[in-house]
């Protein structure tokens, strides 16, 4: 009996420590399953390449990925010339940001031209525009007024838009912004 | 093993559970009354292994807002209960006046059993608190609404302060105030 008690007792101090590791998993497992469950946005495959199926058609892209700044990243084709980009902004401070965007490809035979315009729906006194090769072509300056652009794209070129934004003040909370983009 | 060890073991199961839950239930209910479109990856990213993705951000923001609420709930209904039922049962042992109200509002059930300890509190209000800071998280990331996050905080916070409440009344017990006590 005494040899029993003893064994119940090593027995119960060795299952001491696993039973500690159970307990914290009890905790841990929530918060990941529960991370892992956290929905995301992200466009299907097949909406994403956008005229990908039509071999001389002007191909508009996201590049998506991950921003610390520009999140929930969305584009969508409303007829063949008319294009919707939006992007939630979230809270910064006083600095620049960039982040490439969109990928456009020309795959017909002439010159295209495209026309942006865009806005923030609050006005947070940020510099908005958007940068091809080191050019900025502003949207939306310090007063919220906004500015049309026209980006001219080559036969078989390949351009990446980037979306840039200057802050000369932090900025405590996030903003949607909305593009349009035209081709004509 | 110890008891308490076996205790708490048991007692985390049910708010583990209810959490992972809470936030299923919370995804799964928008998405099928509003037939929204959504699918499923499974790239590794960080912690995350599998993605439930929305092709429209406000869906997301909506549908995460909803699954943050659902979980909080999950768990803010049972901590809140146990925090009242334990304060009620320790207050109508030094309070009279307690118990008639309680008679009154027909809840003499809630206090003619003691099954709820404090490290039922204690553990409940722990996983209320990990489900705020979640809620909060999300909200300063733009993916769940600001309204969520503010009554997470203060849910969160009302929490702690009934679990510091009951342990002050159960070491009242050991301690009592009363000098005479000593």
């Amino acid at each position: 009996m005494g040899k029993k008690e003893e064994f119940k007792k090593t027995f119960s101090q060795i299952l001491e420590p696993f039973a500690l590791g159970l307990l914290a998993l009890f905790f841990i497992l929530p918060i990941v399953t529960v991370m892992n469950l956290t929905p995301i946005t992200r466009q299907i495959k097949k909406i994403d390449v956008l005229g990908v199926t039509t071999q001389d058609e002007l191909v508009i892209r996201l590049v998506a990925g991950q921003h610390e700044i520009f999140s929930g990243e969305n584009l969508t084709k409303i007829d063949e010339t008319e294009y919707s980009y939006s992007a939630r902004i979230g809270k910064r401070g006083a600095d620049s940001y960039s982040k490439p965007i969109l990928e456009i490809q020309n795959n017909t035979e002439e010159k295209k031209v495209l026309t942006f315009w865009g806005q923030t729906l609050s006005n947070t006194r940020s510099k908005i525009y958007l940068q091809e090769k080191e050019i900025p072509y502003l949207l939306q300056d310090n007063t919220g007024e906004t500015y049309e652009q026209k980006i001219s794209i080559l036969p078989s070129e390949k351009l990446i838009i980037f979306l840039a934004l200057e802050n000369l003040s932090g900025v405590q909370f996030s903003e949607l912004f909305d593009m349009t983009i035209t081709i004509e | 093993m110890s008891k308490l060890l076996k205790k708490a073991l048991k007692i985390s199961l049910a708010p583990a559970i209810l959490m992972i839950a809470g936030k299923a239930i919370g995804i799964i209910l928008p998405t099928v009354i509003y037939d929204l479109e959504f699918f499923i990856e499974n790239d590794i990213e960080g912690f995350t292994s599998i993605q439930i993705v929305f092709t429209d951000s406000n869906v997301t923001l909506f549908v995460n807002s909803i699954s943050n609420l659902t979980m909080l709930l999950f768990l803010a209904v049972p901590t809140f209960y146990f925090i009242i039922k334990t304060s009620l049962y320790q207050t109508t042992l030094q309070n009279p006046r307690t118990l008639v109200k309680v008679t009154r509002f027909n809840l003499l059930k809630w206090i003619t059993r003691k099954d709820v300890t404090f490290l039922h509190i204690f553990i409940w209000t722990t996983f209320l608190t990990i489900a705020s800071i979640i809620a909060i998280t999300h909200t300063l990331q733009g993916q769940t609404y600001t309204w969520i996050g503010v009554g997470a905080g203060v849910t969160s916070l009302l929490s702690v302060w009934g679990t510091i409440k009951t342990f002050e009344l159960e070491t009242d017990k050991i301690y009592p105030k009363e000098n005479s006590y000593y």
